[in-house]
């Protein structure tokens, strides 16, 4: 009598290597392709309503506090090249506060523990050729004194 | 007798090469359609501020105006398009009578070393267009750690 080995089942393991292989590939596709947004902020503002002031039209009001923006060169003066990339700030017409806007903060913090009200209105002149990281700053300061009505100056039409 | 013989039992083995076709496929597929949305973005890099917020702006209809720094001086772009202060307040007059019932709102997306002239003249186009919210978009920075010029 012959016995026949029963047939061993034939034991075949799922090729690894390919799977491998597409898994290695997602996973570098899903590194390298996200990038990381930077938080963007905003200053919310509202521009004035046509009945409001138009450029040229001087507005009188009672008090106002002017911070005056000049783009200066690194001396700390106008330079001829006409990149003047640095600030000098002007206080009120009357403190020169360099580029210093913690300083203009706390001129503006001491105004308000003087008794200047938050409504007083703030006005931001900056020369024409002033960046406009400086006049946000100078923005920043005057609403980090907690001052609610911030104006810009612009130019003659 | 008969003794039945005992079946071999077959080992189903997967076929892995329409497997990988399969995958393959897939990957190429997302690979190509997916686009990373940002389409009223420009590439500007953002003064920076630290008393700006994060805001909720669904509520508006949005204008997202960037001012590009180009050789020193302001370029205007709206939705990739360059525009001229007298476009832009057509424009944005356009955008204004066809959002009915919805308060218009600008968010600019200013370079920070773009001169305050170049963003003035787009203040006063908006406010020609009678547009009164104007947003300015930075970079949000923690109060200690504030970088970037004094």
């Amino acid at each position: 009598m012959k016995f026949k080995k029963p047939a061993e089942p034939a034991k075949m393991q799922p090729p690894m290597t390919p799977m491998i292989d597409c898994v290695f590939n997602l996973l570098i596709f899903f590194i390298l392709t996200p990038s990381f947004a930077l938080s963007e902020g905003f200053l919310t503002t509202n521009l004035p309503t046509s009945s409001g002031p138009v450029p040229g039209e001087k507005q009188l009001t009672e008090v106002r506090l002017k911070i005056e923006l000049f783009n200066v060169g690194r001396s700390g003066e106008q330079e001829d090249d006409g990149k003047n990339e640095f600030v000098s700030i002007i206080f009120n017409e009357t403190q020169n506060l360099g580029s210093n806007f913690a300083a203009l903060r706390s001129a503006l913090e001491d105004k308000r523990s003087q008794g200047v009200a938050a409504t007083t209105p703030i006005l931001i002149s900056p020369t024409m050729g002033c960046r406009h990281k400086w006049v946000v700053r100078a923005f920043d300061a005057a609403v980090a004194a907690r001052f609610t009505n911030i104006q810009f100056a612009v130019p003659y039409q | 007798m008969k003794i039945a013989k005992t079946k071999s039992l077959c080992t189903v083995s997967l076929n892995m090469t329409p497997m990988i076709d399969m995958v393959f496929n897939l990957l190429i597929f997302f690979i190509l359609t997916s686009q990373f949305a940002q389409l009223e973005t420009e590439e500007v890099v953002l003064p920076l501020s630290t008393t700006a917020t994060t805001k909720d702006y669904t509520e508006f209809r949005n204008v997202v105006i960037n001012i590009k720094n180009k050789d020193g001086a302001g370029e205007i772009i709206v939705f990739h398009r360059p525009f001229t202060p007298p476009e832009l307040t057509e424009h944005l007059k356009q955008l204004k009578e066809s959002a009915v019932g919805r308060i218009m709102n600008v968010i600019l997306r200013a370079d920070a070393d773009v001169p305050y002239e170049d963003v003035a003249r787009v203040m006063l186009a908006a406010g020609a267009a009678q547009i009164q919210g104007w947003w300015i978009t930075t970079e949000i920075e923690k109060k200690d750690e504030a970088r970037g010029g004094t």
